[in-house]
Order: C-alpha cells, then sequence, then structure tokens
C-alpha cells in the first residue's frame, strides 16, 4: 500500500464563481492566484479544468496555459473534451516539472483516435477514463475491459506505462453506493492488467449530493480506502489540509484503522474514540457492508 | 447424488405492525422470509388488501369504475360500505382529493370531519392519504391526526418535508405514519431515521416507496422494493425491517390507457378487462417485491389478487 501518493489540485475550474468569468475575459490575475496558491497548498499537479469551451475553446486553453506557467512549475493536467483545445494546450505547454497530462480519453473509439496521437506526438501523459461507449461501467469487470484497451492502444502509439493514469470513475456514494467497490476493485487489479502505469481518482465526486458539512469525512475516508487499495494520486481540492496529511502519510494509524475495516477485521467500537468510529462507519457505507443514508454516522 | 435446494440465509425479519382497533388483533409485516418463500421461514400475516374511497366524486374516471361507483359517488360513508360488504375490502383508503390546493382546495377541518364521518362507520382500518402537497397534507393530516385520535389510523403521505408535524401528530394522537420517499432506497432509510430520531415508535410506520404503475415506472418501484426487502432481511437493515404498502389503484386508473374508451383505443381490447389486467399485474408485481398491504380500486382486481394471495400462501 502506498503511504505517499501524489495530488492533483481540483481548484482551476471554470464552474468556480470567480475563475468562471476570469477565464471568459481572459483576466490573468484570478488565474494566477489561484495558481500560485494551489502550488503554495503543496500539490503535485494542477489541473486546468476549461470545461467544454466550444467556442474559443484553443484560444482559452493556449491562454490560460501560458498564464498559469508563468507562476509555477508543476505539471499541469489539460481538461476538456475539446479535443482542439487540447492540442493548442499540448504546443503551448512548457515541460518544467514534468509533462502535461490530458485529461481525459475515455475508452471511446472516438475518443481514443482522437486523442491518443496527440498525447503521443506532443509527449505527453493520460488520464484513461474507464468510461465505455455505452457509458458508465457496471462493474470491475467491464472496468477491467477498458484499461486493457486504453493501454493496448496507448502503449501501440508509443507513450509509456508510467505515463498513463488509469482513474476508473467513482460515483456519488448517495445515488450508486453499489458502484464504489468496483472502483476499488479496479486498481487491486490494475498491476496486472496494464503493468506500469500510475493511477489518479477524482475522488470528490463520492460526496457530491451529501449534505456538505458530511463531505469532508466522506472524501477522507474514501481516500484512505483508495490508498489501501493501491492508487498513487488523487484529484483533489488542494485546500483541503487533512487531506494532504492522509496523502503524505500523517495519519498512519487512522489509515491502519481502514485497512482494518477493509479486510473485514473485527473491530471493538468500545476501544475508539468518536472520530475513528465516525471513519470506521463511513468505511463501512463506502465498502457497501451498510446502505448509505444521509444519517450514517447517527445510526 | 441428491440435489441439494439453495436456500437463503436471513439475518433480520420484518417488524410485525398492529393496524386499526388493536381489540381486533390486525396484524401486518412479521415476514421471516422473502415474499411468499414460506418454505424458507414464517410468514404469519397474508398480504392485505384495501380498496380506495373519493372523498369527492371523480372528475375524470374509466367508465368502469364510473358505472361500479355511481351509486355511492357523492357519498364516501356509502363507498366504504359498499367496498366492505360487496366486495369484501380488508380496509378502506381514503383519498383525501378534495384538498388538493389546485383544486376544490376544501380545508383542513372539513376534510378531517369526512374522514371521522367514514372512521365512525366502519370496523375495518382505515388508511388516509393527503394529495401529496407537501404544505397542505402538513395542515389536513395533522387535523384528521387530532380529530380522530384513538382510532388507529394509517396516515400519509408523509414526506421529509412535513414528516415534523404529522410525525408529532402521529405520537400524540396514536396513529401510524406511512412514510413516502420518491423510489429511492437511501432516502427510504433516511426518512425512517429521522421518524425515529422525532420519536415515532417503528410499530407506527408503514414504508410507501411510491408507486409506479405497469408502463409508467412499475419496474423502478419493483426494484428498489426488492432492495429494500433484501437489506432489511439480509443486510441487518434495521431501519428498513417495516412493512410496505402500495397505492396502486390511484395510480393505475388515472393513467390514459386506464382511461380510454373502446373507440380511442381499439387495439387495446376491452376497456373493462385492460383496466382490471394493468392494476392486478402491478399489484402481483409488487406483491413479489415485498408488498405487505395494496390499496385497489376495481373489485375484479380485488378478487384476481385475492385468489393469487391465497394460492401462494398455501
Amino acid at each position: 500500500m502506498a503511504q505517499y501518493i501524489y495530488l492533483t489540485g481540483e481548484n482551476l475550474n471554470v464552474i468556480s464563481k470567480t475563475l468562471g468569468p476570469a477565464m471568459k475575459n481572459k483576466d490573468p490575475g484570478p488565474i494566477r492566484e489561484m495558481a500560485e496558491r494551489e502550488t503554495e497548498a503543496g500539490v503535485d499537479f494542477i489541473d486546468l479544468n476549461i470545461g467544454p469551451a466550444r467556442k474559443g475553446g484553443p484560444e482559452l486553453m493556449e491562454w490560460i496555459v501560458k498564464t498559469v506557467q508563468e507562476v509555477t512549475d508543476l505539471p499541469l493536467f489539460l481538461d476538456t473534451s475539446n479535443v482542439e483545445a487540447i492540442e493548442a494546450g499540448l504546443k503551448t505547454y512548457q515541460p518544467k516539472k514534468g509533462k502535461a497530462i490530458v485529461n481525459s480519453i475515455m475508452a471511446r473509439p472516438q475518443r481514443m483516435e482522437a486523442l491518443i496521437p496527440l498525447a503521443a506526438k506532443y509527449d505527453a501523459g493520460m488520464v484513461a477514463l474507464l468510461w465505455g461507449p455505452e457509458g458508465m461501467p457496471r462493474d470491475t469487470d467491464e472496468r477491467a475491459m477498458f484499461v486493457s484497451e486504453l493501454y493496448m492502444a496507448a502503449t501501440e502509439a508509443g507513450i509509456q506505462p508510467e505515463d498513463i493514469y488509469v482513474d476508473p470513475i467513482v460515483t456519488p456514494v448517495n445515488v450508486q453506493q453499489d458502484q464504489i467497490p468496483h472502483c476499488l476493485g479496479l486498481y487491486q487489479v490494475q498491476q496486472d492488467l496494464a503493468p506500469g502505469t500510475r493511477s489518479t481518482n477524482g475522488l470528490s465526486n463520492v460526496s457530491n449530493g451529501s449534505p456538505d458539512h458530511l463531505r469532508p469525512i466522506l472524501n477522507q475516508t474514501f481516500l484512505m480506502l483508495l490508498m489501501h487499495s493501491g492508487v498513487q494520486g488523487a484529484i483533489v481540492d488542494a485546500f483541503d489540509q487533512p487531506l494532504h496529511d492522509i496523502a503524505r502519510g500523517k495519519m498512519p494509524e487512522l489509515l491502519e484503522l481502514m485497512g482494518k475495516v477493509m479486510d473485514g477485521e473485527e473491530i471493538d467500537m468500545s476501544k475508539l474514540s468518536k472520530e475513528e468510529t465516525d471513519y470506521v462507519k463511513t468505511a463501512r457505507v463506502l465498502l457497501g457492508h451498510s446502505l448509505y443514508s444521509d444519517s450514517w454516522l447517527e445510526l | 447424488m441428491a440435489v441439494e435446494i439453495p436456500k437463503v440465509s436471513y439475518t433480520g425479519k420484518i417488524k410485525t405492525i398492529p393496524i386499526g382497533d388493536p381489540s381486533k388483533g390486525i396484524l401486518v409485516g412479521g415476514d421471516e422470509a422473502y415474499p411468499f418463500y414460506g418454505f424458507e421461514g414464517a410468514l404469519p400475516n397474508a398480504p392485505r388488501i384495501a380498496m380506495d374511497v373519493q372523498d369527492t366524486p371523480p372528475e375524470e374516471c374509466a367508465a368502469t369504475i364510473r358505472e361500479l361507483f355511481s351509486d355511492v359517488w357523492d357519498d364516501p360513508v356509502a363507498w366504504a360500505q359498499k367496498c366492505i360488504q360487496e366486495y369484501g375490502a380488508d380496509m378502506i383508503d381514503l383519498e383525501l382529493a378534495s384538498t388538493d390546493p389546485n383544486g376544490l382546495d376544501r380545508s383542513a377541518e372539513e376534510a378531517a370531519e369526512m374522514v371521522k364521518k367514514v372512521a365512525d362507520s366502519i370496523d375495518v382500518p382505515l388508511i388516509v392519504y393527503g394529495t401529496a402537497n407537501v404544505e397542505k397534507d402538513s395542515d389536513v393530516l395533522r387535523m384528521v391526526c387530532e380529530v380522530c385520535e384513538g382510532r388507529h389510523l394509517m396516515v400519509g403521505p408523509v414526506q421529509e418535508g412535513n414528516y415534523k408535524k404529522i410525525g408529532a401528530a402521529a405520537i400524540a394522537y396514536k396513529h401510524t405514519v406511512i412514510a413516502n420517499t420518491p423510489i429511492d432506497i437511501n432516502l427510504a432509510k433516511q426518512l425512517n431515521i429521522l421518524l425515529g430520531n422525532l420519536g415515532v415508535p417503528d410499530e407506527q410506520i408503514l414504508i410507501d416507496p411510491t408507486t409506479g404503475g405497469l408502463g409508467y415506472g412499475l419496474e423502478y418501484t419493483y426494484s428498489v422494493m426488492e432492495r429494500i426487502r433484501m437489506a432489511a432481511m439480509v443486510q441487518q437493515d434495521e431501519k428498513l425491517q417495516l412493512p410496505m404498502i402500495c397505492n396502486i389503484g390511484k395510480e393505475v386508473w388515472k393513467t390514459k390507457e386506464a382511461k380510454q374508451t373502446i373507440e380511442e383505443a381499439p387495439e387495446l381490447g376491452d376497456p373493462t378487462q385492460r383496466g382490471v389486467l394493468m392494476e392486478a399485474i402491478t399489484a402481483q408485481d409488487l406483491l413479489l417485491a415485498g408488498a405487505n398491504i395494496l390499496i385497489l380500486r376495481h373489485p375484479e382486481t380485488v378478487k384476481l389478487v385475492r385468489s393469487m394471495i391465497q394460492e401462494l400462501m398455501g
């Protein structure tokens, strides 16, 4: 199990109320400031999410890559579904502390044919998003099929395994609780199917739709379950300090406790603190041992 | 080698809930096996059938329903009697359609008086359904609970938006709440937790998972009920170990197909048989998914479903 994993900051996002307009108006101030803050917060990568960017995507991506690279040396995830915008970003990107990473390439023939050659041409990495021709995968096996397809296509195109970041997609616990163990399960077989690849996870989605004050414990617990499943990194809120502590191996006891829950060991709840009890309950919900409800901590 | 029949190992059971006048000892639930799996565990209480009565003459309805009930159309007391005497309903569901704020918007007081009149005239258990308008139901059902103190009604739909007010009245005046959520197992569990936190005892809660009729979401209701029952019986989910109620007549008979005449839809065949079969198939499926109480409208459906229950219960 990884005791130290990398983090990608998710905060440079078009859905932000200040950054969205800044992207639209090409106002560099707020964009630079966020890139600086994320860098100071200690993330390893910065995700640049410009959304679908149907109009003016290439110009926007080119501009934002330049703007961000003026203030940080961190490698960037280029996050949009617009293929031309991805290419514009790759063309502009200057590798300082690492390659740019295309976020993301789905296991759909059209997307693979359009994007894999670009990643290869510009010597970039890629997020292999396990989303298939019919949408969300239904279980670990479908995810396994998609990872094999992406791995084969990418390595044939000349992309190195260590430049492939596999994301098996996590669903919100309040709508598709049963999919979470299937997401974790993929990491456990990933190295057999796609040796040498790396991994990532759009972790905040797990708590999407749950009450706001309960999102941190869901995200933190899920990160620990991911680490026990062998994940090497995750895309997170750059300013969530407990997530940093967990990812950087500063919470070894809690991480060990989560491992016990995952292995199905008997746990003497009477010996746990209130905080530990809450983490155990949350892990049990995420692993599907007990059915989710918004009040799971009160049971 | 002898064939070994697989057997489910149950770790939970459905709570037994008394309904109606306690001196009559009518119980629902208590299931210790999946629906009709009497060979795997005890099923002490067969599913029960209620028939629905409208508190005001329906504006639009299928010809067969109009023919059967037009003599009692504007008298819920007589309508209830007819369902019990002629069609053998185990219980009555009074639908308070007249309280709809977008319709007649009858007051909570008037509605409660009507409920009391019907409750006083029958000796089978009485279910009372509002219009699913969160604010209006909150007023109407609270008043119904108060005016009918001691009548042990089942009142619903109690939703996340009004559970506190109706739940408190149900505790104070000893009625059972029908906890209704929009076809979602997580929300069903959550509402039961909230009702429990409020102090409503488990013995006063029924689950209404929201009914989709044949062609109108039946498979979603089926699937959620099946999962609720599995969570209750093999995953020890205590918050879901409660009987389920399905309001079927209302959903089926409001559909276009159930109301169309033979001239309007000749390809769909005899309208009466069509509507009855749509209602019976919905009922049969939801029984298989774990329904403990069904609310039906057409007496022919009642007959069909009752014979199915009798045969399957052995």
